[in-house]
């Protein structure tokens, strides 16, 4: 069995791999963003980084969460309703930086963690970095 | 009674400004926490003010040591998004590139290593060694720093005379084994220093998901040269030099050992390199919408890079960078747990951070 099929045994999950643009990406959904941390982990796979999007107009936001097994890099898109999601810190110490910096650049709230100031914001307002109507 | 040490944002063992709270009971360290974001440039942002030229040169910015990797990430990125493939030649300068600048970072690193060890006579050999390094970059590239020897679709120059930079190699080979390795891996100063000090264990490695030479010397044994082969590192032969013990001493002896691994690897793609064309595509060819995302084993460990472009827009819709420090350095706080104060300088300094990168 592929490290692939193997992923999808795994989530559940009965949609096809697409690889794309060096990546090889997979719609988790149903799932939500901790059942698919929690598989990953149980896979041994490596958390890599979390890459956060402004989708055009009124979209909202979109958040690709890229794991590493055996070599392959995995991607798992999150659209977002709203600006929240739930947070994988307890799961992954690993996400620790990264869900602060989203934090900050794009103003997602990571739910069920706690925060502390990574730095890259001017005040006390998240999103002055990188979302479009702040950074304007 | 437990007190609070800030060491940073300027301090004499941090070459860029950040900040480490270490609570203290007596000499030893029960807790840190790490401040970051001093180098903070908005470089992400930048990018998408930029073009497909301007946005090399401005990523190129990203790090003062590994500035080849972050233009080889980039483009990478760009060339999958573009459709081309570099010619088999510009692949391998792209090694020889990789390389060299591996060789510079990890001596660098061992030069400070020592300087915070108190031995300042190996801090000039190991400084006096890079030199020779940075010689030959800047004989290939004019540059001593910003080397621009990327682009899309392949390199910007050729080195004519490959053979001829074997020279630096041997020299640099023989110093390693004669001097450098020797010195670092029985002296009693480098010993008392190092050994069993600021240690991760390897199951600490893998939950923060450490990168490069510091989780390679926690035992974890990845190296994206060799799990997904960029450039022509598939047709290199080569070892990744894997240590246990997880302390500055496996740190140490593991970028030791990548030194005398890359010396193999510039033999090899200086020897073989093929002759041919230095870029593909010339100046026509376009973007596709969509994104790309291309991954480097930089000296200090995997840098990702997501890039994604509108077709017909001349600035990318979003360029982001993982650095290989942003994920190692949060374990700086388990590896100074329980350590004695006068230890954490060189702890700190034994993951080899680059704060430039992880602020970006």
């Amino acid at each position: 069995m592929s490290v692939f099929e193997t992923i999808q045994e795994k989530l559940g999950v009965t949609e096809p791999w697409l690889e794309k643009g060096g990546v090889h990406w997979l719609n988790p959904s149903p799932l939500s963003v901790r059942e698919l941390a929690k598989a990953m982990i149980a896979l041994n796979a490596r958390f890599i980084t979390i890459t956060a999007y402004q989708l055009p107009k009124e979209e909202g936001l979109k958040l690709e969460y890229h794991w590493d097994l055996d070599g392959q890099l995995l991607g798992f898109p999150f659209l977002l309703a709203g600006n929240t999601i739930e947070s994988i810190y307890d799961l992954s110490e690993a996400v620790d930086w990264i869900e602060r910096e989203i934090h900050e650049g794009f103003a997602v709230d990571f739910t069920g963690r706690e925060y502390e100031p990574l730095l890259l914001r001017e005040g006390e307002t998240p999103g002055v970095n990188l979302r479009e109507e702040v950074k304007k | 009674m437990s007190y609070k040490i800030p060491m940073g944002p300027y301090h004499p063992a941090l070459e860029e400004p950040y900040k480490l709270d270490l609570i203290c009971t007596g000499e030893t360290v029960t807790d840190a926490k790490l401040h970051i974001g001093f180098n903070f440039r908005g470089i992400e942002h930048l990018a998408e003010t930029r073009n497909y030229i301007q946005v090399i040169a401005l990523m190129e910015r990203v790090c003062g040591i590994c500035s080849n990797i972050h233009t080889l990430t980039l483009c990478q990125a760009m060339e999958g998004l573009t459709g081309l493939t570099p010619p088999p030649r510009a692949q391998y300068i792209r090694v020889v590139m990789a390389e060299l600048e591996r060789l510079h970072s990890h001596v660098l690193w061992a030069g400070i290593a020592a300087k915070l060890m108190g031995f300042k006579t190996m801090f000039m050999t190991c400084f006096e060694l890079r030199e020779k390094v940075m010689d030959v970059l800047q004989a290939i590239s004019g540059n001593r720093v910003n080397y621009s020897m990327n682009r899309i679709g392949g390199v910007n120059r050729d080195i004519e005379d490959p053979i001829a930079l074997l020279g630096m190699i041997d020299v640099l080979e023989r110093e390693m084994v004669k001097k450098v390795i020797p010195i670092f891996t029985t002296s009693s100063t480098a010993r008392s220093r190092c050994a069993g000090i600021g240690v991760l264990t390897h199951e600490k490695a893998i939950s923060c998901g450490t990168v490069g030479p510091v989780a390679r010397a926690s035992g974890v044994g990845q190296d994206i040269r060799k799990a997904a082969p960029y450039a022509a590192y598939a047709e290199m032969d080569f070892e990744v030099p894997v240590q246990p013990d997880g302390d500055v001493k496996a740190r140490l002896l593991v970028r030791a050992l990548e030194i005398m691994e890359s010396c193999k690897i510039l033999r090899q793609a200086l020897t073989k390199m093929p002759p041919g064309e230095l870029a593909s595509g010339g100046d026509k060819f376009t973007f596709v919408t969509g994104t790309a995302t291309s991954r480097v084993e930089a000296p200090r460990g995997e840098v990702m890079y997501s890039v994604s472009w509108k077709e017909g827009a001349r600035n990318p819709a979003r360029v982001h960078v993982r650095t290989p420090t942003f994920a190692t350095m949060p374990a700086i706080r388990w590896m100074v747990l329980g350590a004695r104060l006068a230890d954490t300088p060189l702890i700190q300094a034994s993951i080899d951070p680059c704060y430039s990168c992880t602020d970006r």
